[in-house]
């Protein structure tokens, strides 16, 4: 199999990312999906770091650096400012971790998608405040740990995909580096319509995962695989779609094998270890009855 | 209003990312190396599998896929017949799920070069040396074109009238038809090689005399003395050994046999003769010392026995054929149990005592196998050195079945590269190494994330019932298409086939492709090893770097 | 053309002659009418802009933000607790030098719950790098407004137009609307050097070292210091086609005064009375109205004050620990001055305490009665306790 991805290149090298950070990947595959005429939204993360120091840029295009919280309401503005300038054709962009779109971002991020407004929202997922040191955030997954979990995160992960779909965006998808045709799709399908159109993008810090660099697409991919992180398509809140289903099986060997290739998880007990998997398995027949759901929606 | 210096009114940014050289960073360094692949390591003759594969799935053309195979091995619409293909047991996609049937890709690519009549340009020939090979099996032809391809002509003495050896004395044509064979061989006696045939060294020709003349010779005579039955009965003429028995076949001679034929042996010769007994409308039965899983013969002419319906008595060992008015009625046997593997590993059989029972046939062909005759060599006898191919006469080699007893044609092909390589250094007293010792890439070496699962695309083949009662080739090869899927399996074990993987997933635009190839970005590549990783077939490799 | 308004109305007449194109704001009492007005005017068309309806203050600034860095003029309106909200985006409009224009309607913070005027909600942003302008009529807000924007696009710096709760958020009087030609003339497109562009593929507001940050700060007190030349030019402008101006203070009275009293916003109407009529008496009083706040138009303050006798600040504000605001920038003008006056400060109005011309005149009698300030803060209208 040869992935067909976009041969144009819209980021720099020498950026400040670590090594093999999942998150400078996903920026560079977005940019390729979205092209040029694209402007970037960044609040606070590492990505405003991994950007490069004043008077730096590692993308190719506009990039505005903004508050921590305010990715959802710049992008708004921005949006608006290009449409009274008649510039219909550029895609706006927002750029968050999970900090700014889980927690501090929510709310500005939750009144753009009920508004509606046109942009794309992209969540890169490292699940805990990384720029700031390995902090938890509501995106830390139960029993991992963190500099303020010292022992293990007590509080599942909250689940920002149904919070979005709740909004009845046009269009929420989850997608994953380790799958760069797929995650391409998304982007591109997300840049054809209008309105706000989230993607979450699980991807693997290997400092705050403590883990070896080289694994970090092999992870995300094994959560895929795992069910840990299925992907799927929602349109307009409603119709689920699952993508490559037959690469997921939610089973005990391939969740075991992503837990313990980290050292964040390496506090885990055998019978924490089975409550994840267990927690795992239900949160996937959950997704499983949602889009079986769809047959019920007489669209 | 003041500004400072050039500075814009914030911080605004104008510059790249360029000037931060995070090659600084890096511990590791990646590079590209190719390893090499499990197929192409177990190929006795050392095709590169592997590229040619390639090279079909690039669409570069079968001209170029013909060339490169037989750079290594003349004979591939033989090998792709015959050979026990031992480039599929080590396939690393039989871990995933099936080997790439690399013998019908051989197979196709060896056809289309008869088909299409596809030419060497080999260098012009130098007079100056003098070569003599004995025997035009495939070891004698294999050295005789790998010698060409050097530069060197060489003459080759064949005590048959027929050349190719076991391939056209004993073979059935129903699995290598004699037109493949004689194609084959003509190509390489057509690029200047000089033949005398019905010429036996020892009868006919002298080797002392042989060695004055041409001082470098390569034995390759092949092991064709049947052992002996050594039973009771065994001097009765209704016993016929089976390579006699498969050479009048392939010579076109009716061979008078009875209605039920008793076959010993587990062997190729064994199976080949109760085919063939099969198709000359009689009922073949196999009587084998041991079990199924410790028969010699190679796995797929089991299968097709089995699927032939061929009756098998395992574990039986002859004890005395009776004879009544002359005739052969049957053959007394005792029955075996297995007992401790030997230093083959094979499981011993022993003898149970009183058991002895009988099978009624009125015609055996023993096939218990062939031994080497060296007796031409006159006062003494070959010795043949530590790389299988020297012998401790100056200027003489040997290798095939000569040296090795009843092997296989791969086998023989690879010697006879050998012998050719090792003629050309002795020739020019330079001592070349005969090939890179790596370790070739295994499963667990593979990304097999990249690769979905596919079944093994089978040989076109006869149906059974039209191949029982005629010798026409069983197996008929692929079609493009069916070739063209095949190839598309292979993983291209340890060799970069340009899947784009490593650019795709560089977090640091670190690869860089230029002209078809792809190369790293150290100035700015941090070493983090995810393009090592995801590589599929682990082309790339990781080293430390030295600071 | 005439017409009678309240303050709030002509906030949002100010904002749609300058042909604001992007705004966003969220509504809080006193400042609500503004909101509405805006989004009947982006309704109908008579403005043609974006009208963001934001879920609040916050997201309102940074709305503004997102738009005035792509190149659109961009206005918000807000009070007290949605002033406060916006704080940390208050700073980044004035770092990422954006020239955004705020009608900020002067509302003491809770809690407990107030709606009425006080000024502590804008001056605790008096450092944040925004202009700062305290209106006295509704017709200085419209004006205001639409002057602001000149001044703020030049300078790159955002602009606060400060107008008190109720006594003109929600008290009509006539206001002269400026004719849209003449505003057009005044005020052209807004055509920003950096903006967000595909052409410039600029990124914005990086991580900065030590080594570049105090430049970068120190521009931004260059700007400040430049925006008083300018805003007295623009303002001389605007008389040219308007017939108004107004100075970044105006010194009332002032001829050969003994006692200046010092205001701003609407208690300055009201002093304007109570001077009338001392005057009319053969008081030597006078009276300064402060209406540029930031920058600080120190020298002017001085100039206009280095003449009396005495000065009576009077604050509707405090800086809780210190005293009233006005009062203490005032003193700090004087400081390195050889002649100086005495300094009286006065706090009155607070949580929209009324201030009426007996409330001026009880300061008056106070400052007439001493020769000599101190320190102490002085209260009026306070109700004693004991
Ligand atoms: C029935 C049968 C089936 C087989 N099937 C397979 C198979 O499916 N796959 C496989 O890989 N292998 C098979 N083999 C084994 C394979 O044929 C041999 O291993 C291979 O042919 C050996 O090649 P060679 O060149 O060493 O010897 P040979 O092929 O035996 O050739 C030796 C040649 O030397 C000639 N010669 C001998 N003595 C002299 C002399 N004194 N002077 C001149 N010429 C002489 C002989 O006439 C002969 O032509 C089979 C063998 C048999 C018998
Ligand atoms: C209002 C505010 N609070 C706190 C911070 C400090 N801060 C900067 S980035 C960050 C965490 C970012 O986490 P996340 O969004 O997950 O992105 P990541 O760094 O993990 O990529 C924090 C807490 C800030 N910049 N602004
Ligand atoms: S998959 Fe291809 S390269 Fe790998 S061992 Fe098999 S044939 Fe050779
Ligand atoms: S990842 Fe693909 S393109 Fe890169 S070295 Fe490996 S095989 Fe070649
Ligand atoms: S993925 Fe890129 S940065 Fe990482 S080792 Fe490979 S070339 Fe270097
Ligand atoms: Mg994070």
């Amino acid at each position: 199999m040869k992935f067909t991805i976009p041969q144009e290149e819209n980021m720099h090298p020498g950026h400040l990312a670590c090594p093999g950070c999942g998150g400078a990947l996903a920026m560079r595959l977005a940019l390729k999906a979205l092209g040029k005429k694209t402007m970037v939204v960044l609040p606070a993360c590492c990505w405003s770091i991994i950007n490069g120091p004043f008077p730096y840029s590692a993308v190719k295009v506009p990039l505005f650096h903004t508050a921590f919280e305010t990715a959802g309401s710049v992008s708004s503005g921005i949006k608006a400012a290009l449409d009274i300038l008649g510039k219909k054709d550029i895609t706006v962009l927002a750029w968050a971790g999970d900090g700014g779109t889980f927690d501090i971002g929510l709310q500005a991020l939750s009144a753009a998608a009920e508004r509606n407004d046109d942009f794309i929202y992209v969540c890169y997922d490292n699940e805990a405040y990384m720029n700031t040191g390995i902090q938890r955030s509501s995106a830390t997954p139960w029993g991992a740990w963190s500099s303020t979990t010292p022992a293990a995160k007590e509080e599942p992960k909250k689940n920002i995909m149904d919070i979005m779909v709740a909004h009845r965006i046009p269009y929420a998808a989850t997608a994953s580096v380790s799958y760069p045709d797929d995650f391409i799709r998304k982007l591109k399908r997300a840049k054809d319509i209008k309105g706000t159109r989230f993607i979450h993008a699980l991807v693997c810090c290997p400092t705050g995962w403590k883990c070896s660099s080289e694994i970090s697409i092999k992870l995300t991919r094994l959560a895929v695989q795992s069910g840990i992180f299925p992907l799927y398509e929602v349109e307009n809140g409603l119709k689920y779609t699952l993508n490559k289903p037959q690469q997921i099986s939610p089973d005990n060997k391939l969740i075991r094998s992503y837990l313990g290739a980290q050292g964040r998880f390496a506090n885990l007990s055998e019978k924490d270890t089975k409550k994840i998997v267990a927690d795992i398995k239900s949160e996937w027949l959950r997704l499983l009855n949602k889009i079986e759901g769809n047959i019920c929606i007489k669209q | 209003m003041k500004q400072v210096f050039q500075l814009p009114p914030w911080a605004i940014s104008t510059e790249s990312t360029l000037y931060n050289k995070t090659g600084s960073w890096r511990n590791y360094r990646p590079v590209y190396r190719n390893r090499i692949p499990p197929c192409n390591n177990a190929c006795p003759s050392g095709e590169k599998i592997q590229q040619y594969i390639d090279i079909l799935n690039q669409e570069e053309g079968l001209y170029k896929a013909w060339k490169l195979l037989t750079q290594d091995n003349p004979f591939p619409a033989v090998c792709g017949r015959v050979c026990f293909h031992p480039c599929e047991n080590s396939c690393n996609r039989s871990d995933y799920d099936e080997p790439i049937n690399i013998h019908t890709i051989e197979r196709f690519i060896g056809d289309i070069g008869l088909n299409e009549g596809f030419k060497w340009r080999l260098p012009r020939v130098n007079k100056k040396y003098k070569i003599a090979i004995i025997g035009a099996g495939p070891a004698g032809l294999s050295c005789a074109y790998h010698l060409r391809r050097r530069g060197y002509q060489s003459t080759i003495f064949e005590a048959d009238n027929k050349l190719g050896g076991l391939l056209s004395q004993g073979i059935p044509s129903y699995r290598l038809p004699q037109d493949i064979v004689q194609a084959e061989i003509a190509r390489i006696i057509k690029s200047d090689v000089k033949i005398h045939s019905n010429t036996a060294i020892g009868n006919e020709y002298d080797f002392d005399k042989l060695l004055k003349e041409y001082k470098t010779v390569f034995i390759a005579i092949g092991a064709h003395k049947e052992k002996k039955l050594g039973i009771p009965g065994a001097e009765h003429p209704s016993v016929i050994p089976a390579l006699e028995f498969l050479y009048q076949l392939c010579a076109g001679k009716r061979v008078k046999i009875g209605q039920r034929v008793g076959i010993i042996g587990g062997g190729n010769s064994a199976l080949d003769a109760a085919r063939s007994v099969l198709r000359l409308g009689k009922k073949p039965i196999v009587i084998y010392r041991r079990t199924e899983n410790e028969m010699p013969a190679i796995l797929d002419e089991i299968q097709e026995a089995k699927e032939e319906q061929i009756e098998f008595v395992f574990l039986a060992a002859p004890e005395r054929i009776i004879i009544r008015n002359n005739k052969i009625v049957s053959l007394e046997c005792i029955k075996m149990k297995l007992g401790q593997a030997d230093k083959t590993g094979r499981r011993q059989p022993i003898p149970i005592k009183g058991s002895d029972f009988k099978v009624g046939v009125d015609t055996i062909i023993p096939a218990i196998g062939e031994e080497v005759d060296t007796s031409f060599i006159p006062g003494s006898f070959l010795k043949v050195l530590d790389d299988t191919v020297s012998t401790n006469y100056e200027g003489v080699f040997a290798g095939g079945d000569a040296v090795t007893g009843p092997k296989t044609v791969v086998d023989a092909i690879g010697a006879g590269k050998k012998a050719a390589h090792l003629i050309h250094c002795y020739l020019r007293q330079v001592c070349l190494p005969v090939g890179a010792s790596e370790k070739p890439v295994v499963f667990e070496d593979l990304n097999t994330a990249y690769f979905e699962h596919e079944t093994r695309i089978p040989s076109g083949k006869l149906p059974l019932s039209s191949r029982l009662k005629t010798f026409a080739e069983v197996y008929q090869g692929y079609e493009k298409p069916q070739l063209k899927q095949e190839c598309s399996r292979c993983f291209s074990c340890g060799v970069c086939n340009k899947c784009d993987n490593c650019f795709v997933f560089c977090p640091d635009m670190s690869v860089n492709k230029r002209a078809g190839k792809y190369e790293f970005d150290y100035d700015y590549c941090k070493g983090c090893g995810v393009c090592v990783l995801e590589c599929p077939r682990n082309a790339i490799g990781l080293v430390q770097e030295e600071r | 053309m005439k017409e009678v308004m309240s303050g709030n109305h002509a906030v949002s007449y100010g904002a749609m002659l300058s042909r604001a194109q992007v705004i966003a704001a969220y509504p809080i009492t006193p400042q609500t009418q503004i909101v509405e007005m805006l989004s009947e005017f982006c309704r109908t068309g008579r403005l043609k802009a974006k009208f963001i309806k934001v879920e609040s203050e916050h997201s309102a600034l940074a709305a503004c933000i997102g738009a005035s860095i792509a190149g659109a003029r961009a206005f918000t309106a807000t009070s007290a607790q949605g002033l406060a909200l916006m704080h940390e985006l208050i700073h980044w409009a004035a770092n990422g030098r954006m020239p955004i224009v705020m009608a900020d309607v002067n509302r003491s913070m809770a809690p407990g719950w107030s709606i009425w005027t006080d000024q502590n909600d804008s001056l605790s942003q008096r450092d944040t790098g925004w202009l700062q302008f305290y209106c006295e009529s509704n017709q200085e807000v419209i004006d205001t407004i639409i002057q602001g924007y000149k001044i703020a696009e030049t300078v790159l710096l955002p602009v606060m137009v400060v107008l008190d709760a109720f006594v003109l958020s929600h008290t009509s009087e006539g206001v002269d609307i400026p004719e849209q030609k003449l505003v057009d003339k005044f005020l052209p497109p807004y055509k920003p050097q950096y903006k967000m562009d595909l052409n410039q593929t600029l990124a914005f507001g990086a991580l900065v070292t030590p080594d570049y940050n105090f430049e970068l700060k120190y521009q931004i007190q260059e700007a400040m210091e430049y925006s008083l030349t300018l805003a007295r030019k623009v303002d001389k402008e605007f008389k040219r086609f308007s017939g108004r101006n107004y100075g970044l203070i105006e010194p009332y009275r002032c001829a050969r005064a003994e006692i200046i009293l010092v205001t701003s916003g609407t208690i300055t109407s009201t002093a304007r009375e109570v001077i009338d009529n001392l005057r009319k008496q053969g008081e030597k009083i006078g009276l300064l109205k402060i209406r540029m706040f930031r920058p600080f138009p120190a020298q002017e303050v001085i100039e206009a004050l280095e003449d009396c006798k005495k000065v009576a600040v009077i604050d509707r504000n405090i800086g809780y620990g210190v005293g009233g605001i006005l009062c203490q920038e005032i003193k700090s003008a004087f400081c390195n001055n050889a002649r100086r006056p005495e300094i009286f400060g006065y706090i009155t109005g607070i949580g929209g305490r009324d201030v009426t011309p007996d409330t001026i005149m009880e300061i008056v009698i106070d400052v007439r009665k001493n020769n000599k300030a101190d320190n102490r803060i002085k209260y009026v209208g306070l109700r004693k306790l004991r």
